[in-house]
């Protein structure tokens, strides 16, 4: 077994595991949690202790792979990176820099993020770069830097359990981050009360004192009336009337009509009353959110109006954030419009800084999004661990933008359904395989070490950015210290990070306090149209045994086994009024796509709503959105889609 | 030397002890990981052996007789099938193994061998010794052995037990497995005086006096056997796991596994069992996708049935607990072994009345 | 305490489970006997019977099993799962299996040809009572591929008809294209001292039989309780209200005898997946009789 730990790769709690190697061939053959480390403590969810061993399979990429004809066929390394560097070059001198985009990951690691920052701003040279963040959870950026000025969790995950209230809306986070959901069933068994908000009855409910079911994508609506109360009976903190922007709040809210809610959001006033008074009960309070707002339609004017909450109630907010490494990609700048430690491309200052420290001319153009680079915005794309096919929504659009690229090179671990498409493949390590550093949730830097040998020959992406500039004649190292000090140097909120002090213990988180935190003014905006086409709405889901687009977790067999089918849920009425029994299989349809699923009943999804749990690969719950997007961050609305169910045969 | 004897090893005379006992076998034993956690593993010297540790997480009894992951043949495919039986059996020694480690090891040592013998297990178990460290005091807060006959200390079961008595340890020799591994290292062992009996059971009362966490499991296994507990009960407890298994995984005492095929680089294959948990749905789902156990409640319920149950009792020869409290520091709610039982126990009383309480089985 | 194999008070002889008792010839039990596929015949669109033959004649020589009992099939590249007994107990040089496509492993099997190998390890579980049950009437009901297990049973009275009375066959399937072994029910149906009744739950233009499910056909039956013994198996819903039927006609609870099916691995009551309340279905089962279940409180459900 290693001496030292690693960080978890399946979600952003960061837990710390050990790992026994296999003696010889593929695999691991054993793993335990960290009993001192301040969020594992000696706990793993079913991710942790399950998946952890499918990363090492055999149907890993091998080699890399360049296409020949209609053929991915396996290549050398110099060939690849050649082939890669020559297509690129060939691209760009026809068309410059902007046109080709780089799409990164939150999965890999801090050192690797940075690196692919470094390559696109300074050896590409192209505006084009984004995360995939893009897809989830980036309405939250420019939400939070404009009102607590920190795009971070303000809470880390070991503190939670002192919280006197939460307000936990669109997230299924019993099920997707267990160890926050371990630390709300503390919270409330020190006497937390937890107000919920969800259209489905989640896992969530034996823990809230208040469960509302609002309709999908009518959150904006009950939660300016939730302020609208918190100034009505002034359950704010004194000190909330000195916050900046407190009066144009109030006045945003005039317009509030307490009687529209239960039509609008099938909530009673009342319901909203108990919740203000609930949260306003018992300090500090805490607002967490998930995808469920973080992809809903105005996501991030939504997210600015629980961040309003938190900061009326004295409280804090916890973007409930998937991925594991969500918090350091952003911080390191894989994000458009932004240089690393969330400097804004469009200041001189910022730029000049940058252009300093690594010796190049940085375009002052945002670029444009990955939503927008999918799309055909570019004509050479690069991406990095993600599975943009299934991530996007409207897939079929999607995959057929893909193939009209001049060309597409993927880094990933397996032969996802987007390197199918590639002109050349690079086959990347896994979490285990290599080193570097994770940023959990709560803000904590940590290391990740290799802890077995890479799968055939496989590099980590970091070797694979060292690879490609060096094709360029350019220099990036792959060293992830040495990457790791230059981060130090250069972004603040990373100062206090460093190899050696990794290895002294567990970290503190980088310091989220801003100097002014700001209330933003909550206007009302239009609901979506209800189309009679289309009766029904969407709420897709995440579940417990799976990650993002399954690249990682469809392999490994307990999860698989616990999860075998996707399936529709419906209300029992709405089976009753469609005739459809369980086990039939039906279409479920948008605008944009359909897919097609067994039809399950519960009595948790609301009437008027299916419930489609995100699945292992194949097809996704995405591929019935379409590319309407959220105005000011560009997130895709996955949210409340309207869709129509017909029985097939 | 005799199976019974009370010996004395000086501590300085461990190194020498464990070095000589390293020719002849691997020794495993709790060693320092990062940032103060503790995790057996095989130590290169007994140098690195850690003697004053809390609990290592990761059973040790269970991990190294039967493993996490353990190869069991493998096979290749083609014009005929030949199976290459790779069972690895390494001659080892637990070192400061936990005794609600060894009272794990002795039950899954039986469990293997009845009524039908698990030949990997047995090969595993015949090759390992065990050298037991009595807790002067209960390692961790969530320690309960003393509730579930594991520990602190033993009386029997053990093949060697180490008593720390300040400059020296008791050695005493419980089996002729402890008394072959000792035999020839009869050199730095020395008779015990009187006064080394008296301090040990000194130590044996104070260790008592000092748990935390206590489990009162006779009751709750009174209201499982009988089958009394309501379903909603167990539907209550189950409304708040996360599935994540740790409990079964970490239990020194699970014995459940599953069988894999895993795909080999070289083209041929390993059937690899692995631990398996009763906690998680596709543990009985049929391939027809009915599941006999398809709640949470109902899986919760099985596996305190099997933890504390009469019937089970009688299988098995004693409840299956030994109060290590894994369960307790793992789990990700409040569904370990003490928190389950005082709820059954609790909720029983709202449930019935005293007179209709069930003694059927008592009778 | 309880370590001996216990078997239903009705199976009255020992089952034939070789395992830890006289060892087995591979060496260690977990290790399957290498089978050759002889034949295969195609049964409904998604079920397939295989007949295999052990490849070291050393095996087959060892190899004897009684109806009921189960082999765990190895199909390499997949993996392992639990295959009832589905021919003549009689036949010693080779057996069949009747598998259901519905998993990693069936599908694998089912992808298969003659001449191919696998995986043998068994005979696992109890058997049917078919000598404590000599002289009795039997009434055997099954549904879907539950058949299979109950086919050598039918066929090892059928030889030793004699030894036993009235002999009943009511057998369900969901559709026409769902019957297994049409071939044999043409024959038994032939038999006049074989009733053999069949029902379908969806008919097609083709079928005049009966239509429902098959406890509909427990009226048409003329049995004397008292002295009759039921075999049953199928899906737990029909086992269930079979029995409820059955106890209602005036069979007692210990001459209802089911055949369970759970998802397994070891085969020797090792793994832990079978358990039913505290037994191992897989060395104390599969076969229990109704009155045995009504201790397992996890089959009420």
């Amino acid at each position: 077994m290693n001496d030292k730990p690693t960080t978890c790769g399946f979600c952003s709690c960061g837990c710390a595991l050990y790992v026994e190697p296999r003696k010889s061939g593929l695999g691991i053959a054993g793993l335990c949690p960290s009993t001192t480390h301040p969020v594992s403590t000696g706990r793993l969810c079913i991710k942790g202790w399950n998946a952890t061993a499918s990363l090492v399979r055999m149907d890993r990429l091998q080699t890399p792979l360049v296409r020949k004809g209609d053929e991915l066929q396996p290549a050398s390394w110099e060939e690849a990176f050649a082939f890669t560097v020559d297509a690129l070059k060939r691209v760009m001198d026809a068309s410059g820099p902007e046109s080709v985009g780089i799409i990164g990951s939150a999965k890999t690691t801090n050192e690797e993020c940075y690196s692919l920052v470094k390559f696109a701003r300074s050896i590409l040279c192209t505006p084009n770069l984004d995360g995939a963040c893009r897809f989830y959870d980036a309405s939250l950026i420019p939400a939070l830097l404009d009102t607590v000025g920190v795009a971070a969790s303000q809470v880390d995950v070991e503190s939670l359990a002192n919280a006197g209230s939460m307000l936990i809306v669109g997230a299924n986070v019993m099920e997707q981050l267990a160890h926050i959901g371990s630390r709300i069933q503390d919270a409330v068994e020190n006497g937390c009360n937890v107000v919920a908000a969800d259209p489905r009855k989640s896992r969530l409910a034996p823990q809230a004192r208040l469960f509302l079911h609002p309709k999908p994508g009518s959150d904006l609506t009950w939660v300016r009336a939730l302020l609208k109360t918190i100034f009505d009976r002034k359950l704010y903190v004194d000190t909330a009337p000195q916050m900046p922007g407190f009066e144009e709040l109030r006045a945003s809210l005039d317009d509030v009509v307490m009687g529209v809610l239960p039509q609008v959001c099938g909530i009673e006033p009342d319901a909203i009353a108990e919740a203000a008074a609930l949260l306003a009960e018992k300090k500090p309070c805490v607002v967490m959110f998930g995808l469920g707002v973080l992809q809903q339609q105005d996501s991030t004017l939504l997210v600015k109006a629980l961040v309003d909450v938190a900061l009326l109630l004295g409280g804090s907010v916890m973007p409930l954030r998937g991925q594991n490494n969500a918090q350091g990609a952003c911080d390191m700048g894989v994000l458009r419009g932004y240089l690393p430690g969330y400097q804004p491309i469009d200041s001189a200052e910022a730029r000049a800084k940058w252009e300093a420290a690594w010796g190049c001319s940085i375009s002052p153009q945002a670029g444009l999004s990955a939503v927008d680079m999918v799309q055909g915005g570019v004509k050479a794309l690069l991406v990095f661990g993600e599975n943009v096919a299934l991530s996007a929504p409207n897939t079929e659009r999607t995959l057929s933008a893909l193939e009209n690229l001049d060309f597409l090179a993927v880094s990933d671990l397996y032969l996802t359904e987007t390197a199918q498409l590639a002109d050349v493949v690079f086959p990347a390590c896994s979490f285990l395989e290599k080193d570097g550093t994770f940023t959990s949730i709560g803000r904590r830097v940590q290391r990740v070490r290799k802890m077995i040998d890479p799968v055939g020959q496989s590099k980590s992406d970091l070797e694979i950015i060292a690879g490609l500039a060096s094709a360029f004649g350019k220099q990036i190292t792959a060293d992830p210290a040495a990457v790791m000090a230059e981060i130090a140097a250069n972004v603040p909120m990373y100062a206090h990070c460093s190899y050696e002090q990794f290895e002294t213990g567990w970290g503190e988180p980088w310091r989220a306090e801003a100097a002014t935190s700001r209330l933003a003014p909550i206007p009302a905006t239009d609901l979506q149209p209800e189309d009679p086409d289309y009766p029904y709405q969407l709420i897709a889901s995440r579940i417990n045994f799976h990650t993002q687009t399954g690249t990682m977790a469809s392999r490994c067999g307990i999860l698989t086994r616990e999860y075998p089918e996707s399936v529709v849920e419906l209300n029992p009425s709405d089976a009753e009024k469609l005739k459809l029994r369980p086990g039939r299989v039906v279409q479920v349809s948008s605008k944009a796509g359909s897919l097609t699923r067994r039809v399950a009943v519960s009595d948790a999804v609301p009437q008027g709503c299916v419930h489609v749990p995100h699945y292992f690969g194949g097809d996704s719950a995405n591929m019935l959105a379409d590319y309407v997007c959220d105005p000011v961050s560009g997130v895709p609305i996955y949210k409340g889609l309207p869709v129509k169910i017909e029985a097939v045969s | 030397m005799n199976v019974g004897d009370k010996l004395i090893l000086r501590k300085s005379n461990v190194s020498d002890f464990f070095s000589s006992l390293q020719g002849e076998m691997q020794l495993i034993a709790p060693k320092k990981r990062f940032a103060g956690d503790v995790v057996f593993d095989v130590v290169n010297s007994p140098e690195e052996i850690v003697w004053e540790y809390g609990h290592d997480i990761y059973p040790p009894g269970k991990r190294y007789i039967f493993p996490h992951y353990e190869d069991m043949f493998s096979y290749r495919r083609g014009e005929q099938i030949s199976i290459d039986v790779a069972a690895e059996a390494p001659k080892q020694a637990i070192v400061a193994i936990r005794s609600c480690d060894v009272t794990a090891v002795r039950f899954q040592e039986r469990f293997f061998s009845t009524p039908i013998v698990d030949p990997f297990y047995k090969a595993r178990a015949e090759n390992t010794v065990l050298f037991s460290l009595v807790c002067n005091e209960p390692p961790k807060k969530e320690c309960f052995c003393i509730c579930c006959d594991g520990g602190p200390y033993l009386e029997t079961g053990f093949d060697v037990q180490l008593t720390d008595l300040g400059d020296r340890f008791l050695y005493e020799i419980g089996s002729e497995k402890g008394l072959r591994a000792s035999e020839p290292r009869q050199q730095y062992l020395e008779p015990s005086s009187e006064q080394d009996i008296a301090e040990r059971k000194r130590i044996e009362l104070h260790a008592d006096s000092l748990f935390q966490t206590a489990s009162y499991i006779a009751k709750a296994i009174i209201y499982i056997t009988s089958d009394e507990v309501p379903d909603e009960v167990w539907e209550e407890l189950g409304s708040t796991c996360f599935r994540c298994a740790a409990c079964t995984n970490l239990c020194p005492i699970c014995t459940c596994y599953t069988v894999d095929d895993r795909p080999e680089p070289d083209g041929s294959f390993t059937r690899c069992r692995s631990w398996d948990s009763c906690q998680y749905a596709g543990f009985t789902r049929e391939a027809s996708g009915h599941n006999p156990r398809p709640t949470f409640g109902s899986r919760v319920k099985r596996r305190f049935y099997h933890k504390a149950s009469f019937q089970y009792i009688m299988r098995d020869g004693r409840h299956g607990c030994v109060g290590c409290g894994r369960c307790v520091s793992s789990c990700l709610t409040k569904l370990d072994l003490p928190s389950v039982v005082k709820k059954i126990r609790r909720a029983m009383h709202d449930y019935i009345e005293p007179k209709s309480r069930p003694t059927a089985f008592l009778q | 305490m309880s370590t001996e194999v216990k078997t239903p008070t009705l199976t009255g002889a020992k089952p034939r489970n070789m395992w830890g008792v006289t060892g087995v010839p591979t060496g260690n039990l977990y290790v399957p006997m290498p089978a050759v596929i002889e034949k295969i015949i195609v049964e409904t669109p998604d079920t397939k019977t295989f007949r295999l033959r052990l490849e070291d004649p050393k095996h087959a020589e060892w190899f004897t099993w009684e109806p009921g009992q189960f082999v765990e099939l190895s199909v390499f590249g997949a993996g392992e799962a639990p295959i009832g007994f589905a021919s003549s107990p009689l036949e010693r040089s080779w057996f069949e299996l009747t598998i259901v496509n519905r998993g990693k492993v069936t599908g694998l099997m089912h992808e298969l040809k003659e001449g191919d190998r696998v995986g043998i390890r068994g005979p696992l579980g109890n058997c049917w009572p078919l000598e404590a049950i000599k002289g009795k009437d039997i009434l055997i009901i099954s549904g879907g591929c539950g058949l299979a297990p109950l086919r050598p049973a039918i066929l090892y009275i059928l030889a030793n008809r004699q030894d036993y009375g009235e002999f009943w066959l009511l057998y369900g399937a969901r559709t026409p294209a769902d019957i297994n072994y049409k071939y044999d029910l043409v024959e038994w149906e032939k038999r006049d001292d074989f009733h053999v009744l069949q029902t379908v739950d969806v008919g097609d233009e083709s079928w005049t039989g009966n239509v429902g499910v098959v406890t509909t056909l427990l009226d048409q039956v003329k049995l004397d309780a008292a002295n009759a013994v039921a075999l049953t198996c199928g899906p737990p819903i029909m086992i269930k209200f079979a029995t409820l039927a059955l106890v209602k006609m005036g069979f007692s609870e210990d001459r209802v005898v089911t055949s369970l099916e759970r998802y397994m691995k070891c085969g020797v009551g090792k793994c832990g997946h079978c358990c039913v309340n505290h037994v191992y279905l897989c060395t104390e089962g599969p076969v229990f009789t109704y009155a045995q279940l009504q201790e397992f409180p996890e089959t009420r459900a």
